[in-house]
């Protein structure tokens, strides 16, 4: 009887995946992490890469990086400007979104340059992580998003009208209260969702990243560079989704309570007057 | 005789069940999106430029995929 002995062949050693952000040092009593450094690093360049180029921008087209962004912005602010009914009451809010695109955008692409990981190590934790692959981060960028729209919306149809919306009816029916908080918690999930998805699509394409730089030992620039161009697609299609979606939730209901706004109010056309009339 | 192993190690095996059941899901619903849009298109060709739309789409059906994936490091 010999007794057949299942051998594992196991890697001794795997990949170094890191999945939340490590501490690198602290200030008084707050500690700063690898993504929070990094994204003080990104914001900067943001800040400095859109005052150059709006300092180069020239009535007569010239080819070059300046055409690129001209046409990212135009594409945006289109695309704000065409999701409400009224376009005079969209185009307010289109600083603030075609800066939420450049933000995320720039935070995903520079996640991708050679040293950004375990290259660079302090203390044996990577230095930098793009800012985008925190959790906190992505749920900051949620919550400030979703305050803004809420607030926008509220302030432009009014704190009445935008409760009254949730309920289709008289909330002390039972059933239409029940149906309104639910509308009310669809609300709630909306800031999870848009944040849950931007961080986990980043954080999976680091994780990718780091298998197959450990799988193609010698040859990792080989291995990783189809999935570092599948990063740079994927974190441009985030930016846009994320920008997309926040869009879309304050145009609806800008414009729907305000159609309901507007039915209920004395705009009735003169043929009906006539026969309300009448009868 | 063959001894197998004594103890199964049930957390490896929850984290597979999770992902390859967790993934079934999306994917039928991305397979649907994309036959959906080519049928669309076979009727009508000016639909493709919609495409970005579609994108839109299957992004917001690929966070169900990314959640099961993202289990396996919290189970």
């Amino acid at each position: 009887m010999i007794p057949l002995q299942l051998t594992s062949f196991i890697a001794n050693s795997g990949p170094t995946i890191y999945i939340a952000p490590l501490d690198i040092f602290s200030i008084k009593h707050i500690a700063i992490t690898n993504a929070i450094f990094y994204g003080w690093i990104c914001s900067l360049i943001l800040i400095v890469f859109l005052i150059m180029i709006a300092r180069k921008l020239t009535i007569k087209p010239k080819a070059g990086l300046v055409q690129i962004v001209e046409y990212s912005v135009t594409f945006i602010s289109n695309l704000v400007e065409s999701s409400f009914n009224d376009k005079s009451r969209g185009h307010k809010y289109i600083p603030f979104f075609v800066t939420l695109f450049f933000f995320i955008l720039l935070n995903n692409w520079l996640g991708l340059i050679p040293g950004v990981g375990s290259a660079i190590t302090f203390h044996h934790y990577p230095l930098l992580r793009p800012f985008t692959a925190d959790f906190n981060a992505t749920l900051a960028a949620g919550l400030v998003t979703m305050t803004y729209v809420y607030g926008a919306s509220i302030r432009e149809v009014g704190l009445r009208a935008y409760i009254g919306h949730f309920f289709i009816g008289s909330p002390l029916n039972p059933l239409y209260l029940i149906i309104g908080l639910v509308e009310f918690l669809t609300d709630l999930t909306r800031v999870l969702s848009l944040s849950i998805r931007l961080f986990l699509n980043i954080t999976v394409g680091e994780i990718i990243i780091a298998v197959f730089a450990y799988l193609g030992h010698v040859a990792a620039p080989l291995t990783t560079t189809p999935f570092v161009m599948l990063e740079l697609f994927v974190g441009a299609l985030q930016a846009y989704i994320f920008v997309i979606l926040s869009v879309s939730y304050l145009a609806n209901n800008v414009n729907n309570i305000t159609g309901q706004q507007n039915l209920t109010k004395k705009s009735i056309p003169e043929t009906m007057k006539l026969q309300s009339e009448t009868m | 005789m063959i001894y197998l192993a004594d103890a199964v190690n049930t957390v490896v095996l929850a984290k597979g069940l999770v992902v390859g059941i967790g993934f079934i899901g999306p994917a039928i619903g991305i397979g649907m999106i994309g036959s959906n849009y080519m049928q669309a298109i076979g009727r009508n060709p000016e639909v493709s430029k919609y495409f970005g739309q579609a994108l839109v789409i299957i992004a917001i059906i690929e966070l169900f995929a990314l959640l099961a994936f993202a289990s396996i490091f919290i189970i």
